[in-house]
């Protein structure tokens, strides 16, 4: 992020000629507090982008108190300044309800369903596991989920065991795929 | 590939399979459809029997599988049939005993 001059951020800084003190001494200050604030409402907030309404705001409340007190040297408007800079991270992360936003949804990666009941007809929907599968790799499904061994199942479809466990194969592969992720989420 | 010792439901077959996603299952995948139907039992009862083919048509598949056609057992209707797969296995496990 391009650094803003104190300026741009001392704009709404009014004094009577008697304090101009004030103003001279924040500029100071904005310089050596900037780093510091960026990386705060970065770490905080998760990103900067609010960064210059923080620095303008605690710069508010810093010259609302240095008008009130007895003039003060760079360093410690720098220290001041910090102060008030990390308490307005802090009340706007509170007003945002705790909540860290990093990134945008976009970034996220796909993530398993989490509604339990769409879970089971995802996971384990037999119906959509096979569709498209042939006629004879569904019925022999059927016939191995009604507990025909395969050597029977193989006589019933008038072929060899080998070759309809092969047709099955794949089809059995994805639904160890499904069952096993939905044991992962159980 | 991660080879796994697996057990079947008989205790005196011990077997090995290479399959990395069921690290226990026997070699003819009983355990496999045991668990599919303990899901089906589980997560779709179908008291009013919606589309459920007569109780014929299940009784025909166990006797005689080869003259069953999948439109007769309205296609895989009980792959999401409690009921059904309750028939076919009290149905299955007479044909055993007889």
């Amino acid at each position: 992020m391009r650094l803003p001059t104190p300026a741009d951020l001392c704009w709404n800084v009014k004094c009577s000629p008697d304090q101009e003190w004030i103003e001279r001494t924040l500029r100071i200050a904005v310089e050596n507090v900037w780093p510091q604030a960026l990386e705060a409402a970065h770490s905080r907030n998760g990103h900067g982008s609010h960064v210059v309404e923080i620095v303008e705001s605690a710069i508010e409340h810093a010259v609302c108190r240095l008008k009130t007190g007895d003039p003060l040297g760079p360093e410690q408007v720098t220290q001041l300044l910090q102060r008030l800079v990390l308490q307005e991270v802090r009340r706007r992360r509170r007003a945002n309800g705790r909540m860290v936003f990093v990134g945008s949804s976009d970034e996220l990666p796909p993530t398993p369903v989490r509604n339990p009941q769409i879970q089971i007809d995802c996971a384990l929907d037999l119906k959509i596991i096979l569709q498209g599968e042939p006629p004879d790799v569904r019925l022999a499904l059927l016939l191995r989920y009604s507990r025909f061994r395969w050597s029977e199942i193989a006589a019933a479809l008038g072929t060899t065991e080998a070759a309809v466990r092969l047709r099955c194969k794949r089809a059995i592969e994805r639904i160890r795929e499904k069952q096993e992720g939905e044991q992962h989420e159980s | 590939m991660i080879v796994a010792l697996s057990r079947s439901s008989r205790k005196d077959a011990v077997t090995l399979t290479e399959h990395p996603f069921i690290p226990f299952d026997n070699e003819d995948d009983s355990l496999l459809f045991e668990k599919l139907q303990e899901h089906v039992l589980a997560h779709y009862p179908n008291p009013e029997r919606k589309g459920c083919p007569d109780p014929a048509v299940l009784k025909s598949l166990i006797d005689n599988p080869g003259d069953v056609t999948l439109v007769e057992l309205n296609d895989l209707h009980i792959f999401k049939c409690a009921e059904c797969t309750r028939l076919l296995m009290e149905l299955r496990e007479k044909k055993k005993q007889s």
